[in-house]
């Protein structure tokens, strides 16, 4: 009962270390160029969960300076941190899909494993 | 103008050239290349401004807009700042001038522009990581860094480029995304983002909350082992090392490995602090990692036959060097893994510079064809085997010194084994670097006859060369030009808590 | 079977200019050692002008850096003359070491004052630290009085190869650093020095640039490498577990450590054996030696190898002994490090000595057969250099004799090497099977053999006899004052004597004296110039020979007092020795009979040809292992998972990660 009670109050911990896990068992298992792009954006997505709701404080409101005296706020932070880091991670995701069209105009499949095959078959060691 | 701003104003110069270039002409011809020169001898100028100023009147800290470090972002300005930026524009300044007529035969002309975008954004992160003394703001410098680094690896358009930077840029997500976690953890335990107030308040802390320290430190150390390129986690460094184009092999090598390094010891020593760090026992696993780095590194760097991987896994085995001067925890050790930073840059740019050359004037790059090669290319082979004897440790060059200053802080820290691995791996170098050097000079070549001429390629390469082959052997004659300014670095760093 | 060049041998007739220079260098030669001669039996006064005059040139400050700059001068002006006349770099080569060689001379009143140091600051860290006392003034005279020889004989052989020009240069400058070594005082400058005449006596050795060079070179440098490592690791050991950085006495500090005094005796063991051709690690001087050309020859064995055996001597005679104020007398307790390690080089050298010569007398190449006697020889000296270290303080005997024997060696084996030389130039051929006869055509050149192979054989009246002498006597001493199974040793000293005697008539007999083939029917005769060269180094073996007391009392016995050996000792048994007593006299005939006696088996039952089984041969068992294991490991293994590494990089990043977690929450009580 109480490792419910600590999971639910953990929830957002919780749920981005599944995600986090979630994310890293895609880019490890499945071959798939595009789909180990989209492993990593889970991977961000994890650790953006994470951040932004460590600065959630408990009855606190949106952090927004209204005229009627002071409130309990949301930590604005880590939102803030956040933004900046889901442009990072979409200029990557941007990035990473360009080098992939390009990978498959060189290499005719989007295979990790075939490309791999047809380059060791190619180089000279 | 007030020489607080000096470093400030290096990375403007910086940005503004990135940024300018794409609004200037569209062709690549002597004003854009003054110009590129121009911005970085600026920059270079202003980080020397900065190092007399900190030598002079010792470090401070700077905040931008004049906002408090609990609020704003900081940088710190200290000896270790200003000796490694200042570094690090040098040592860029000679690439760049080298590669203005090295790239046209890797890239096509109208791509110029692009590529020094690129390299000019790189820079500016790379100075900027030295500096800066804030935790997001060196994640966001981290992350451009491995955005342009990627972009300077694929700008040539082979298909092993793509799929190199395919996996450095995955690998590099990775890495950075742990260290953002890691970030995440400390931000939820100390509130603070500027590296000063997280150490304080850690060292206050630590008993209260040992396990979400404990896991944001193995999650940021992991992260930074797969960018710095420690033993397991390196095995994206050959194949984007050794497609790259050789100014951008050159940078990534010399340079940017490096700076990974000093967030490293920046997180471990000024963040965490060096008793809770030694009581972990992080040294020592670090160190046992550097030693299997140093010998596996150089084994795997024997097969090779294409000289550009050669260089690359020569440099996993020396980045190992680094992290056991790093791992020994003491202000030796520190000491001792600065100087081979300095001098490993110099003596590897100094490799890449002289491979590069040979393929630009040849279009050979596998080590087997090199037969002979001394005499037509008599100072490129030059400054490739003052950097070959510098590697193997022949005294009077830099490399001889980096690795006594080692064995010194090895047998300090009282770990002897470690000296045997450092000796070994010397003997190793020997073994994949001297062949080089010695077909080079005594084979006969099946073409032309072993006659001395001078160099066919352009003087704008020649100058880099000539300039690090000869400030490799000034540091080896006199390291405590060095040495004496390092250390002064140590102490300052490893107890900055 | 070698391919030796054969095309015509293209002497050509000398200018004017050149035979005199070469005539005035040796004049000058002459004089040097006749200064100082004088000197030291004050028939030159010691206020005289010629003695005032060279101590005021010489009373410079910084004449040390002189002495090792000259040459590297020298090298660099021959490198700028050579564009301009071509005959210039040979001149430039041999005025320059003949300069250095009457500096070296010139110190002489000087030393016997006392030591000359000097100290260049800042460099390399802790600076540069040379120091000038009788040992180092003993070989640097040697090193000088051969490089002239040989810079002389050079001149005129090299004329029949090409590329005189890099030949010059390192020549040059493999000098410079052996002078280096020699005058070095602290650890990092002769590492320094050491390493730097590793690499310029490498582009000598590969002078010719076949194929055969190459591999034999990539042999020795690659153990030269490893040699100079082992010496680094032992030096840093010491500086950091002794704080000594010099050569001192340091059997104090020494014993307070535990195993790692024995790390640092075995690695100095290594690394200073590998460069003096100590077994096992012997194996590049005879791949070596055949491929070169004769010059660096003469030079190798006539110093290089000798500078493993001085640093040998100056780590074991200093190092590790005590203090002067700490020793008490022979039952000293410190003296047991010494006295384990000496036991195991006297069993080293005397196993080399006999392996040397063993081999040897297999050989039909001369100058391979040569190359075996110069790693005997060497056996010699490394035993000599073990009875000093073992015996400690009693250990005078053992380190003079070693000490003359480098002198000696240093003479014949280079007159040896010469001639082998010569014999080339004008036969075309090296294999002393397929000569013979050639005394008529080349009767001096016969002459110089005999007195050299007379010399290294130890015959009275020549200078081996003296050393070799003096060796017995320092076999003897161990097995008096140490351990009885040096008995043994001594039989096998004899044994390895006897075999020099029979290798060498075997040598003289076969090449000179034998029925002449067909082929050299047409040679033309001995060489003028060459044979100078030759004779000066001939004289200096007949003078030894004739009294060979003068080395002794003038140079050795001061050299002795220097380090820490017993001062009554020396005086009681060395000083003044009379080698022609009729027990030495006996000694030497007994092994010249049994010499003449194993070479009349050896021919009747055709001894000489023996192929030993091949686990015999170290190369094979040692190192080829070594080299095979690195190849298999790089190509099969390595190569292999190089690429399909590759697939593994997040799998490998997720179990750091869980790794390093788990690790870490060890610390807390999770």
């Amino acid at each position: 009962m109480s490792i419910l009670k600590s999971i639910i109050e953990h929830i957002n911990y919780v749920a981005s270390a599944i995600l986090f896990v979630i994310g890293l068992y895609t880019v490890l298992t499945h071959s798939n160029l595009l789909k180990k792009v989209i492993g990593i954006n889970i991977i961000e997505t994890s650790i953006f969960l994470f951040f932004v709701s460590v600065g959630y404080v408990t009855g606190g409101r949106a952090p927004i300076v209204e005229a009627s005296g002071n409130h309990v706020y949301v930590n604005p932070l880590p939102s803030a941190l956040i933004l900046t880091g889901i442009v990072v991670a979409v200029s990557i995701t941007a990035y990473a899909l360009s080098l992939i069209i390009k990978l498959y105009e060189a290499y005719g499949t989007l295979d990790m494993d075939e490309i791999m095959e047809a380059r060791s078959g190619q180089t000279n060691e | 103008m007030s020489s607080i701003h000096f470093p400030i104003y290096s990375l403007i110069i910086l940005l503004a050239a990135a940024v300018a270039i794409p609004i200037m002409r569209k062709n690549f011809d002597g004003f854009m290349k003054t110009f590129i020169i121009a911005a970085l001898v600026g920059a270079w100028l202003f980080s020397l401004g900065s190092l007399i100023n900190v030598f002079n009147h010792g470090p401070h800290v700077y905040n931008f807009g004049s906002w408090t470090e609990t609020i704003g972002v900081q940088l710190m300005i200290d000896e270790f700042s200003a000796i490694m930026a200042f570094v690090i524009l040098t040592i860029a300044g000679l690439i760049v001038v080298y590669s203005i007529r090295d790239m046209e035969h890797e890239i096509p002309l109208q791509q110029f522009g692009s590529y020094y975008i690129l390299v000019y954004i790189l820079l500016f992160c790379m100075v900027g990581i030295t500096y800066t003394n804030d935790l997001f703001n060196m994640y966001v410098f981290m992350e451009i860094l491995s955005l342009t680094s990627c972009g300077i690896i694929s700008i040539k358009r082979k298909k092993e480029n793509f799929l190199a930077s395919f996996r450095y840029l995955m690998l590099n997500t990775i890495g950075s995304l742990s260290v953002l976690l890691g970030i995440a953890l400390l931000y939820m335990v100390t509130g603070h983002l500027n590296m000063g107030e997280v150490g304080k308040v850690i060292a206050e802390v630590w008993q209260s909350y040992p396990i979400n320290i404990l896991v944001s430190l193995g999650f940021m150390i992991t992260g930074l082992s797969i960018k710095a390129a420690l033993f397991p986690l390196h095995i994206w460094l050959p194949d984007a090392h050794s497609t790259a184009p050789t100014p951008s092999s050159a940078l990534l090598s010399g340079l940017v490995v490096k700076v990974y390094i000093f967030c490293a010891a920046k997180i471990l020593f000024r963040m965490i602090g060096q008793d809770i760090v030694i009581a972990l026992d992080v040294p020592t696993y670090i160190t046992y990692f550097a030693a299997l780095s140093m010998i596996m590194g150089s084994i795997f760097a024997i097969g090779q036959k294409d000289i550009k991987r050669l260089l690359a896994y020569s440099s996993v085995a020396q980045i190992g060097y680094i992290f056991l001067g790093l791992g020994l925890a003491t202000a030796q050790g520190f000491s001792a893994a600065l100087f081979h930073i300095i001098s490993h840059a110099l003596m590897k740019t100094g490799l890449f510079l002289s491979a590069g050359a040979i393929i630009y004037n040849k279009g050979k790059r596998d080590i087997r064809e090199l037969d002979g090669i001394g005499y037509e290319m008599p100072i490129t082979m030059g400054v490739f085997t003052i950097s070959v004897l510098g590697m193997i440790g022949i005294p009077g060059i830099n490399g001889f010194m980096s690795k006594i200053y080692l064995s010194f802080a090895v047998l300090a820290a009282d770990k002897p084994f470690f000296l045997f691995v450092i000796l070994a791996s010397s003997f190793l170098n020997a073994i994949y670097y001297l062949p080089i050097v010695i077909a080079a000079f005594l084979k006969e070549s099946k073409e032309r006859k072993n006659i001395m001429v001078l160099d066919a390629i352009p003087k704008s390469m020649i100058f880099p060369m000539v300039v690090i082959g000869v400030s490799c052997v000034i540091m080896g004659l006199f390291p405590q030009l060095v040495m004496n300014a390092i250390e002064q670095v140590a102490p300052t760093f490893l107890t900055l808590n | 079977m070698y391919q030796y060049k054969t095309s015509e041998v293209k002497v050509t007739s000398d200018g004017i200019l050149f035979n005199s220079t070469i005539i005035i260098t040796l004049l000058a030669f002459i004089l040097g050692l006749l200064g100082i001669i004088g000197y030291s039996t004050s028939f030159l006064e010691e206020s005289s002008v010629i003695a005032t005059f060279a101590r005021e040139i010489v009373n410079f400050q910084s004449i040390l850096l002189w002495i090792i700059g000259l040459p590297l001068l020298a090298a660099a002006l021959s490198l700028y003359i050579d564009s301009k006349w071509s005959r210039g770099k040979n001149l430039v080569t041999i005025i320059g070491t003949c300069i250095t060689y009457l500096i070296i001379v010139g110190l002489y009143p000087q030393v016997l004052e006392g030591d000359v140091h000097y100290e260049l600051a800042k460099v390399l860290g802790t600076g540069l630290n040379f120091q000038l006392n009788i040992i180092s003034y003993f070989l640097l005279v040697m090193t000088g009085i051969l490089w002239l020889m040989t810079v002389i004989y050079a001149s005129v052989y090299m004329q029949q190869e090409d590329n005189q020009k890099k030949f010059n240069f390192w020549l040059n400058v493999t000098f410079s650093s052996i002078l280096g070594t020699i005058l070095a005082n602290d650890f990092f400058t002769m590492f320094l020095f050491f390493e730097m005449m590793t690499i310029s006596s490498y582009f000598l050795v590969v002078h010719k640039t076949s194929k055969e060079s190459i591999s034999a070179g990539n042999v020795y440098i690659f153990m030269g490498i490893g040699g100079g490592l082992c010496v680094l690791l032992a030096m840093i050991l010491t500086k950091v577990y002794t704080g000594v950085t010099g050569f001192m006495p340091a059997a104090y500090e020494l014993s307070q450590l535990s195993g790692e005094k024995y790390i640092i005796a075995v690695l100095f063991l290594i690394g200073f054996g590998m460069k003096a051709g100590m077994l096992p690690f012997h194996i590049w001087l005879p791949k070596t030696y055949v491929v070169t050309v004769t010059p660096v020859n003469v030079i190798s064995s006539g110093v290089m190898i000798k500078i493993g055996a001085y640093g040998l001597v100056r780590v074991f005679s200093t190092l590790f002994t005590p203090s002067i104020d700490a020793v008490q007398g022979y039952q000293q307790s410190l003296w047991y490090i010494s006295r384990n390690i000496g036991a195991v080089m006297i069993w080293l050298g005397i196993i080399t000595m006999l392996v040397g010569v063993f081999m040897a007398l297999q050989q039909g190449n001369i100058k391979k057969m040569l190359a075996y006697h110069s790693i005997s020889q060497m056996g010699y000296i490394i035993m000599g250099i073990g009875v000093a270290t073992y015996l400690g303080y009693k250990g005078a005997m053992g380190f003079v004799g070693s000490f003359y024997h480098i002198f000696n060696h240093t003479l014949f084996k280079s007159l040896l090497f010469m001639v082998a030389g010569v014999v080339y130039l004008r036969t075309k051929e090296i294999d002393m099977y397929k000569l013979g006869g050639l005394w008529r055509k080349m009767p001096f050149t016969a002459a110089l053999c005999l007195i050299a192979a007379l010399g290294i054989t130890g015959m009275p009246l020549f200078n081996g006899f003296a050393s070799k002498s003096i060796l017995h006597h320092a076999i003897d001493e161990a097995y008096v004052y140490g351990h009885y199974s040096f008995k043994y040793a001594e039989v096998i000293f004899t044994i390895a004597s006897a075999g020099t005697v029979c290798s060498f008539i075997k040598l003289f007999g076969f090449v000179f004296l034998k029925k002449p083939n067909e082929i050299q029917k047409d040679i033309k005769g001995d060489h003028l110039l060459m044979c100078f060269a030759m004779s000066g180094l001939a004289l200096l073996i007949i003078i030894i020979g004739i009294a060979p007391n003068f080395i002794l009392n003038n140079f050795l016995i001061p050299a002795a007092q220097g380090l820490n050996f017993d001062a009554e000792f020396i005086e009681r048994y060395i000083n003044n020795m009379d080698f022609f007593h009729i027990n030495e006299l006996m000694k030497a005939l007994k092994v010249y009979l049994l010499g003449g006696v194993l070479f009349i088996i050896g021919v009747k039952y055709d001894l000489f040809h023996i192929k030993l089984p091949t686990w015999l041969n170290i190369e094979k068992t040692l190192f080829r292992p070594f080299y095979r294991g690195i190849e298999s490991l790089h190509n099969g293994v390595l190569n292999k998972y190089d690429l399909s590494l590759v697939k593994y990089d997040v799998v490998i990043y997720a179990y750091m990660l869980c790794m390093v977690l788990y690790v870490l929450l060890q610390h807390t009580s999770l």
